[in-house]
């Protein structure tokens, strides 16, 4: 006589749940992964922002060509502090967020390149050209989350 | 209303002209405040003895890596205030900058102190019971020397050694100066 056997439990195969579950994780990280780049960016660029407006005589040696003691490097400090800031809250509250990340990377770019020029290739100077390439790729990504609409 | 082909509301638009002239207003108190930022340097600005007094030590010490000229930004002061004859201050250890200062006299230069040192200049000398130390960044004019009386130990602060990178300080802002006796006494 056979045994009676129990139906087996009505789940799906460990090879389809797993699927579903890296589906639900790559959506999931499609729509706030660029949230969490978008605001990171922002605090990168409004930690700088801030302290060049606040503090524009630390930052002049930055400034190239012109004299770090000049007035001309001062203006020029606090006007890049300005736009560091607008871009920042722009990127923060997704407002015309691939135009911000844009002027973001201009921004970038030449720190960049003067960086490069003047003091060659540091650990610094590539720290930026990550940022530069997070600025790049949020210049391609609607935002979708967190944003402000109205 | 659209901008770089993202449409803009009214919301959007209203913080960003905010953050504009939270920004100008931010960027006035920086240009009103500019000299304040670029004045000092590492040690001071009065001195009580000339660089050149007899009673100095021939026997100098002469530290500073050498730097690129692109980090040319003024160091603020650090807590040593410029007077020769006050009374010691609280102990080093007791100050919340201990942590972040490196002895670079007397002695060798260890690895952190070299690295706290980029882009400054500080020389040290004895002169009587006290240190003449000088300050300053690599590339300005250096400040007149500054007497400690009853000086032992020179340490340069460096809050952050991120901002140091080869031979080149980014962000002289954090950098300072402190003298103490030999009881590890901040020195004014």
């Amino acid at each position: 006589m056979s045994q009676p056997r129990s139906a087996p439990p009505a789940v799906g195969p460990p090879a389809a749940s797993g699927s579903d579950a890296w589906a639900r994780a790559s959506a999931l990280a499609g729509d706030w992964a660029p949230v969490a780049g978008r605001i990171l960016l922002a605090l990168v660029l409004a930690w700088f922002g801030y302290h060049e407006l606040v503090r524009p005589g630390l930052w002049t040696g930055y400034v190239p060509v012109v004299s770090p003691a000049s007035s001309l490097a001062i203006v020029a400090v606090l006007v890049h502090g300005w736009l560091l800031l607008v871009l920042a809250v722009a990127l923060a509250a997704g407002v015309a967020t691939r135009l911000a990340a844009l002027l973001a990377a201009v921004l970038l770019a030449e720190i960049v390149i003067s960086l490069t020029i003047s003091g060659g290739l540091s650990d610094l100077t590539l720290r930026d050209a990550g940022v530069l390439g997070l600025a790049i790729t949020l210049t391609g990504v609607s935002q979708r989350r967190l944003v402000l609409r109205r | 209303m659209r901008l770089g082909g993202e449409p803009v509301g009214r919301w959007g638009l209203a913080l960003l002209a905010v953050t504009g002239v939270a920004g100008l207003v931010l960027g006035w108190h920086g240009w009103a405040t500019r000299a304040a930022t670029a004045a000092p340097s590492l040690a001071g600005a009065t001195s009580s003895a000339p660089a050149g007094s007899p009673a100095a030590s021939p026997a100098a010490t002469t530290a500073g890596p050498a730097r690129s000229a692109s980090a040319a930004a003024p160091a603020t002061a650090g807590p040593a205030a410029p007077s020769g004859s006050a009374q010691p201050g609280p102990k080093l250890s007791s100050e919340p900058y201990a942590g972040v200062a490196f002895q670079v006299w007397p002695g060798t230069l260890g690895t952190a102190a070299r690295q706290a040192m980029t882009g400054l200049k500080i020389t040290v000398r004895r002169q009587g019971n006290g240190l003449l130390v000088t300050a300053g960044v690599i590339g300005q004019p250096a400040s007149p020397p500054h007497r400690y009386a009853g000086g032992a130990r020179v340490y340069v602060l460096e809050a952050s050694l991120g901002d140091d990178s080869g031979n080149a300080d980014y962000n002289l802002g954090d950098d300072g100066l402190v003298v103490t006796d030999a009881q590890q006494r901040v020195l004014p």
